[in-house]
């Protein structure tokens, strides 16, 4: 479980975290929704450690964050973290050299359903495929919590579509997963729970079957209702 | 283990433009050589067709030519000064490269399954090598360049110097190469040490952008400080406690 609690992080004059608490499950997709500059993505790299927080605390697996952890949580930014003249052979080699938790099978099999060519240069690739072989070289880690940075935005529909799929394989299969979106339409029939943020607050965080049963909501539904009141 | 990766993907990151410079010391000090020796024997043998002279003659009246005054011209100082410059550059850019563009790449190392101090380390280390392979070029390419300097210029029309003299020919060459062990240790530390100063003080800007300039240059007012302590006691007590050479560092 990632548990985020009470984390406070501030730019300059501006309190960007304010306090946010949420736990992820592992086997889970949490979805954190919120306007773009509520702090999505720094609570993400919060949680990496790639950024420093003023107070609070992160726990995975009830432990503090250590170079071990990277073998068991990886995290997918909105931009390619790989040299743009390296090829895709390249940047899988990469990862091969330093995470002992990269599988080479899964790896492959990625290239071959997203239909990626190796020997493509990164910095010549498409906005789609650019995204896609960044989720491959996330993906292919057997780490046990994933997380995701607007995997959708920007690129195109059938892209989009491809990516959604992966969520429903074996790729996310029993893992964690805490993605971030601003649009929920491509994956609400996709998330477990929604955490829904605003001004570097945790505003609610609940089941998404839960809601859909007890109240008879969709996630919109409850959007709507927590960001308009 | 995972460091010695580190380090040899920062090399290979640099190959291509070190290389580039390599090849230029060679190119520039070489044909510096060949052109110098050889517009040095063309005048000379206009003199002495004209005066009717004699080789030796030649070299008492209008002097000899020697190696150490072609290392003097731009053919050498230049590349060298640019190698200096390129390094220099570099110990900035190996670390900005990693931000800027649309690749954030330092996410990727800072997310790698290791001490993030090893990336620090890494990156030392290739611009520690890179400055000693550029020490050892020069170092191979003297007597290379003794012996064209040689084969080109007629014994008496030349002067010939012992290779340790060759260094002191040209200052900057004896703070490159220095004559003794002990100073070598000494200039290159100093050197290093800047390096160290210089990478903190980018790791400053990088976590706390405005603050992080601030930090980082106290940092290195009071590194540099530390480091001119000897001085500053020198100047305050007008005590030596160390011998100059000690001081000098």
């Amino acid at each position: 479980m990632i548990e985020v609690k009470d984390i406070k992080k501030r730019f300059g004059r501006k309190q960007v975290l304010r306090g946010a608490s949420f736990t992820a499950e592992k086997g889970e997709i949490t979805c954190l929704i919120g306007v773009n500059g509520v702090g999505k993505t720094t609570i993400l790299n919060a949680i990496m450690a790639l950024t420093p927080i003023n107070s609070g605390e992160i726990l995975i697996d009830g432990k503090k964050l250590t170079k071990d952890t990277f073998e068991k949580i990886t995290f997918i930014p909105d931009a390619i973290t790989m040299l743009p003249q390296m090829r895709i052979a390249d940047a899988m080699e990469f990862m091969r050299d330093y995470y002992k938790s990269w599988n080479q099978k899964r790896a492959d099999d990625m290239l071959g359903f997203f239909k990626l060519k190796k020997e493509d240069r990164i910095s010549d690739l498409s906005k789609g495929n650019t995204a896609k072989v960044n989720l491959l070289l996330g993906l292919a880690l057997d780490v046990d919590y994933v997380l995701m940075d607007e995997p959708f935005s920007g690129i195109d529909i059938f892209s989009r579509e491809q990516i959604a799929e992966v969520f429903t394989s074996h790729l996310i299969e029993d893992r964690g997963v805490i993605i971030t979106t601003h649009e929920i339409h491509d994956i609400e029939h996709l998330i477990d729970k929604v955490v829904l943020l605003d001004e570097g607050v945790i505003l609610r965080e609940f089941n998404v079957e839960e809601v859909r049963e007890t109240e008879g909501k969709s996630v919109v539904d409850v959007m709507r209702e927590v960001f308009h009141s | 283990m995972k460091y010695l990766k580190l380090v040899n993907f920062e090399i290979n990151r640099f190959f291509k433009l070190y290389m580039v410079l390599v090849g230029m010391v060679i190119v520039s000090q070489i044909a510096g050589v060949i052109v110098e020796s050889r517009s040095f024997i063309k005048e000379a043998n206009m003199t002495i067709r004209e005066l009717g002279l004699t080789y030796t003659s030649y070299a008492e009246d209008y002097g000899s030519l020697s190696l150490g005054s072609i290392m003097r011209s731009g053919w050498f100082v230049l590349p060298i000064a640019l190698c200096i410059a390129g390094l220099s550059f570099y110990v900035f850019f190996i670390w900005y490269r990693d931000w800027f563009g649309k690749n954030t790449f330092v996410y990727r190392l800072l997310m790698l399954p290791t001490a993030r101090l090893n990336i620090y380390f890494a990156k030392a280390t290739t611009i520690f090598i890179s400055v000693l392979g550029l020490v050892g070029l020069q170092l191979l390419l003297l007597p290379i360049e003794n012996k064209l300097f040689r084969s080109l210029v007629p014994v008496d029309l030349r002067h010939d110097a012992p290779m340790s003299e060759l260094f002191t020919f040209f200052d900057g060459l004896g703070i490159i190469i220095p004559a003794h062990l002990s100073t070598f240790i000494i200039h290159y530390g100093i050197g290093f040490m800047i390096v160290f100063i210089i990478f903190t003080a980018i790791l400053f800007e990088r976590s706390y952008r405005l603050k992080g300039i601030v930090f980082g240059g106290l940092y290195c007012v009071i590194a540099l400080g530390i480091f001119l302590l000897p001085f500053i006691i020198v100047i305050y007590q007008e005590k030596m406690y160390l011998y100059p050479n000690e001081m000098f560092g």
